[in-house]
């Protein structure tokens, strides 16, 4: 069927939608639930409406695709709520001056992972579980283990996985834009994780803010993490002029933060997955 | 620091942080304080009705100027308005505290973060009155009451109202982007502001629970931020065909 589309009606569609398309029909094929609209216009003969309802489910304003967000998102949370459950458990890693910044961040997680199970199991699908954890990063991180020796690698995991989680969110709220609830709930954490963001950062002595793409004091492996961070164009308008008059490129840089993609984030999360 | 003005029927309205704002009013009286009942035309209607005259916080007294309007009929632009308009006053208040830093009080750890960000909000200001072209078309006048800007505690305590504000309009605003783009756009806006909320409630209570004070960040509808920001402009804000749906975050408290 996808053979006679292409040749057909859809000789005119936007290529990229016929790649999306193709890979949707096959799941349909294969039995993946179809949106009842678009089955009904099918079975009608409407195909060019039909086209128009599966576009926008390819599009990502459906809840396959919401669903698809917040599986994400569960992942990363997952990996903060571990991590920081790990440090506050840990004897004599953070000092009694630092425990109450940290235990108000592990507590955030842990909510931010019950709220996305909820609303996870809301949309009638079952939540992800959550996967073993490698804090040594596959060695990137050698040796780390919560000792009380490491506490300057534990805040420094602390800041990469923040900043992450920001830049994260970011990347996926315009497939949350036809679903206002979600959306509400990811810009809710979204800016939640740049307040703990800022909060790490300044407690290791750095801005609270990202100037261009500097990672700081962390190691090489998660330059990733701040790659792009140097952009100086937003929704097609250049701040570079701006800049030059007001404040300098550098607090441009920091003025705005920068969305990773779900690949980008899947590669910078990939060594701490065991 | 406090903020005060009178309502409609010459009432005090007192807010000291973003917090205030629902201990105040529940839903349902600002909803009634607002004038509202489904499509609203925000200030003009609370300036009437009174029986003992209304505007009584003198010409350069908040809501007491030239009558702004932002028309929600128009969509994206609407939103970006409101968002200038914010971002306008948020960069008249850092630029006034820096300038006021000679023989202030405020430390220089103090000064580095308050410059940053007043960097920060000017740019933002820039970049919106640069997307919005011929639609950046009205400059508010912030009016600070009796603040006293060389003295660090309301300096400090204002700063967290604005940036609290700042970070519950934008994930309240977002909802009625229609263009991906612009949604975007806010969400990289609105996280440097909540990266300001938390330096800020830092330097007023170090390495306290405070910088993140709810594990999700308050949804505030246009019309509640409206009415939060209206205590610190000398005009008039108005909304026309504002939005009748709102969509509430986890907080409920939109």
């Amino acid at each position: 069927m996808m053979t006679l589309f292409r040749q057909g009606i859809l000789s005119t569609v936007d290529p990229e939608l016929l790649i999306a398309l193709d890979a949707r029909a096959e799941e349909i094929a294969k039995g993946a639930s179809v949106n009842s609209a678009v089955g009904a216009l099918l079975a009608l003969g409407s195909i060019p409406i039909a086209l128009g309802a599966l576009a926008r489910e390819v599009y990502g304003q459906t809840p396959s695709d919401v669903l698809d967000v917040l599986q994400f998102a569960l992942l990363l949370e997952y990996l903060e709520s571990d991590f920081y459950q790990r440090g506050m458990n840990a004897t004599l890693l953070i000092p009694a001056s630092d425990r109450t910044l940290f235990s108000t961040i592990s507590t955030h997680e842990t909510t931010h992972v019950t709220a996305l199970q909820g609303l996870i199991g809301g949309k009638g699908a079952a939540p992800r579980t959550k996967p073993a954890f490698d804090f040594t990063a596959k060695g990137n991180v050698a040796g780390f283990a919560f000792l009380p020796t490491q506490y300057a690698t534990f805040t420094a995991l602390a800041q990469a996985f923040e900043d992450t989680g920001v830049r994260a969110y970011k990347g996926q709220v315009g497939r949350l834009i036809n679903d206002k609830a979600v959306l509400n709930a990811a810009l809710s954490i979204h800016s939640v994780e740049a307040r703990h963001a800022s909060a790490v950062r300044r407690l290791r002595g750095k801005k609270g803010w990202i100037t261009r793409n500097s990672r700081d004091d962390l190691p090489p492996f998660t330059q990733g993490i701040y790659d792009g961070e140097e952009n100086m164009t937003h929704a097609g308008v250049s701040v570079t002029p701006l800049a030059v008059n007001f404040g300098s490129a550098d607090s441009a840089t920091e003025a705005f933060d920068e969305p990773l993609t779900m690949a980008q984030v899947t590669a910078i999360v990939a060594p701490f997955l065991a | 620091m406090h903020r005060q003005w009178q309502d409609h029927c010459g009432r005090t309205v007192t807010v000291r942080s973003i917090a205030d704002l629902n201990a105040f009013t529940s839903r349902r009286e600002f909803m009634r304080l607002m004038g509202m009942g489904g499509a609203l035309v925000m200030l003009p209607s609370l300036f009437t009705g009174c029986e003992d005259g209304a505007n009584t916080g003198g010409l350069t007294g908040p809501g007491t100027g030239n009558t702004v309007t932002i028309d929600f009929a128009r969509g994206d632009i609407a939103v970006l308005q409101f968002a200038y308009a914010l971002e306008q006053l948020e960069a008249d208040f850092y630029t006034q505290v820096v300038a006021n830093f000679s023989g202030s009080n405020l430390t220089a750890a103090d000064q580095a973060v308050l410059s940053d960000i007043r960097n920060h909000e000017v740019i933002h200001r820039e970049f919106l009155k640069a997307a919005l072209g011929s639609n950046a078309n009205f400059s508010l006048t912030p009016t600070y009451g009796s603040l006293n800007f060389k003295d660090r505690s309301p300096v400090l305590a204002a700063a967290k109202v604005f940036e609290d504000l700042g970070v519950a309009a934008y994930n309240g605003a977002a909802q009625y982007l229609a263009d991906v783009n612009n949604l975007l756009a806010a969400g990289k806006i609105v996280s440097v502001e909540a990266r300001h909320a938390s330096a800020v409630r830092d330097l007023i209570n170090p390495l306290s629970a405070d910088f993140a004070p709810t594990p999700f960040d308050d949804v505030y509808s246009p019309a509640k931020v409206a009415f939060a920001a209206q205590g610190f402009i000398v005009d008039k804000l108005a909304f026309a065909n504002a939005p009748t749906a709102f969509a509430p975050g986890p907080n409920g408290n939109g």
